[in-house]
């Protein structure tokens, strides 16, 4: 069974003080594959940066965090590559998108690299989350809220065991978080995944299994 | 197949494409340069090495000692100590003293001509052109010659003058002449016939068994030794070899080194050339890695980016750099095309088709242009990896 641990994680620009108040930092835990985690985190709890601590892309941090056993701290580039190829998505707070191509380019970019789904699916799902008729524009035009949605459908192109999801319906009514929300997590089901959604404050309609107050 | 077609827009190659049109000549230049000067040293190896008048592969030069002011009452004959210590010499590969006549020698044709001449004898070995009757025996009343070509030659040029017929070496071989020895009181008269003609001896030569007979019959001289040596060697442009026979006052034949002289300036300029050709080459890469780190720099976001999505680091490396492939392979492709037009000309028009030469470039060429591609994809591949692990 697939599972992600954390072990007395802490930023090294944290105070020790932070272990006694947070239910992560500093904590042993252990997410299995296909547990709906939620991870509740006021601003500046340090939430963008347990995305990062645990994506791989900043390792100023104390502590370890591991998949299946190995240590991310000791994976090469091209382990981390094939491990976000192949386990583990993300929706950033930031989004990062490639401001100059096209949505649909977008989507595809990631598609192409392990392809979960053949690309007649970006069309359906960009259509779900109701922007069917912007996969033709360029994402530097998109609204951030449109942005948002298109960030969502790449992170869902490619197979995974954890989605991590920071902030993700930040600029979406409630309306179209719910679409989203229903989206993912019916996504999640196919793959036998889990969903780690990090938020500011509870997702009503995210059927989280754990719940952990950063 | 992952494919790197989505990813090419990614890549911000700039508007001013100019500099990477610079670098691109440059190595094309550089290349050119290299390949020609490569094809240009082996084409002095192969027409230098061919016009030597070789035997198996060998140079034959005679050396005489210097005779100078100071050893003018000296006998200027090599002693056996000297040859035996040319013979141990590594760029001597044999060594054979000429024997002169020891006694007078008289020589005329059917009152065509008549003069005092010299007779010497060598081994058989060091003549170019040997042929079977070139033998004596005391009961042969005939004695074969070997005359040196020039000495047909330059007949024939006097030969009208004075109303005399010229002659082919045909004719000149048929001729009866009679060799009037004297000495000791004796005079022996024998007939001789010009067998063979040699490029290589500028004197007449004998079989060693008439000339050894007639010393030891007719000569004066108490004591034996050879004015001039024979000497076998495989270069005779060997700097070791010239600097010895320098020291020891030795003289040598200078027209058969004065090639080989050439020889080596040519190859030195070709050589300089060469090497000039390859820093250009080494110049334009850099000009052209300047060209990617910049490429990466201004794309460093979307690098960044496919990284972050989980394209591997190495596939990128791959991919980014084999976009420049086509182009190298395109320029070193050109320059070798070029090459080899140049080498067809050069055969052609300057060389007059000479056989020594081929119109068709030397394979090490070749092995070079490949070379240099692989060269410069490696270069390319491990710049452009180590500038996206900079990335991570």
């Amino acid at each position: 069974m697939m599972y992600l641990q954390l072990q007395d994680l802490l930023p090294l620009y944290f105070e020790e003080s932070k272990k006694q108040t947070s239910e992560i930092w500093g904590k042993d835990l252990r997410f299995e594959k296909g547990e709906m985690i939620k991870i509740v985190a006021p601003s500046g709890s340090g939430k963008t940066s347990l995305t990062h601590f645990v994506y791989g892309t900043r390792s100023d941090y104390s502590g370890t965090i591991s998949f299946n056993g190995n240590k991310t701290r000791q994976f090469s580039f091209e382990n981390f590559a094939g491990w976000r190829k192949d386990h583990f998505s993300i929706v950033f707070q930031d989004l990062r998108l490639f401001p100059e191509q096209i949505v649909f380019q977008n989507i595809d970019i990631k598609r192409q690299l392990n392809p979960f789904y053949p690309p007649e699916k970006i069309k359906e799902m960009a259509e779900r989350l109701g922007i069917g008729k912007k996969l033709e524009s360029k994402a530097k035009t998109c609204s951030y809220g449109e942005q948002q949605r298109v960030a969502i459908i790449r992170a869902l192109m490619q197979p995974f065991d954890f989605l991590m999801l920071d902030e993700p319906f930040s600029h979406l009514d409630n309306v179209n978080r719910q679409i989203a929300m229903q989206l993912m997590i019916e996504e999640a089901n196919v793959r036998g995944a889990s969903i780690i959604l990090a938020d500011l404050q509870r997702v009503d309609f995210f059927p989280y299994t754990k719940i952990f107050h950063l | 197949m992952l494919s790197f077609k989505p990813i090419k827009p990614l890549l911000q190659t700039g508007t001013k494409a100019s500099s990477r049109w610079l670098s691109y000549i440059g190595l094309g230049a550089g290349v050119l340069l290299l390949l020609v000067s490569v094809q240009m040293f082996i084409n002095l190896d192969q027409l230098l090495h061919k016009v030597d008048t070789r035997k198996n592969g060998f140079d034959f030069i005679s050396i005489s000692k210097k005779i100078n002011d100071e050893n003018q009452t000296i006998k200027s004959v090599f002693t056996s100590r000297e040859i035996d210590e040319l013979k141990s010499k590594p760029f001597v590969d044999g060594v054979a003293p000429l024997i002169a006549n020891e006694f007078r020698v008289h020589i005329s044709a059917q009152g065509i001509f008549g003069t005092d001449l010299f007779l010497e004898t060598l081994e058989n070995e060091f003549i170019d052109t040997v042929p079977s009757s070139f033998r004596w025996t005391q009961e042969q009343m005939i004695d074969p010659l070997i005359i040196s070509s020039d000495f047909l030659e330059a007949y024939n040029v006097f030969a009208p003058g004075n109303n005399l017929p010229q002659m082919s070496s045909e004719t000149a071989s048929r001729l009866p002449i009679l060799i009037e020895c004297s000495g000791q009181g004796k005079e022996i008269t024998f007939q001789g016939r010009i067998v063979a003609f040699s490029d290589r001896i500028n004197s007449v030569l004998v079989p060693k068994s008439f000339l050894d007979w007639a010393n030891q019959t007719l000569g004066q001289a108490t004591e034996h030794g050879a004015t001039r040596l024979f000497i076998k060697t495989k270069d005779a442009n060997n700097p070791n070899f010239l600097s010895y026979l320098d020291q020891n006052n030795y003289l040598v034949n200078k027209d058969k080194t004065r090639l080989g002289r050439t020889k080596q300036t040519l190859q030195a300029v070709f050589s300089g050339l060469g090497i000039f050709g390859l820093l250009v080459v080494v110049m334009a890469l850099m000009l052209f890695s300047f060209y990617l780190q910049l490429l990466i720099a201004r794309s460093r976001d979307s690098l960044q980016l496919l990284l972050l999505l989980g394209y591997s680091p190495n596939w990128l490396s791959k991919n980014v750099s084999r976009q420049f492939i086509p182009v190298y392979i395109f320029i070193v492709l050109a320059a070798l095309a070029i090459t080899q037009l140049l080498q067809w000309a050069f055969h052609h028009t300057v060389m007059y088709d000479r056989p020594e030469l081929t119109s068709t470039i030397n394979w090490i060429v070749i092995v070079i242009a490949v070379g240099l591609i692989l060269l410069s994809i490696v270069t390319n591949y491990r710049l452009v990896r180590k500038l996206l692990y900079k990335l991570y």
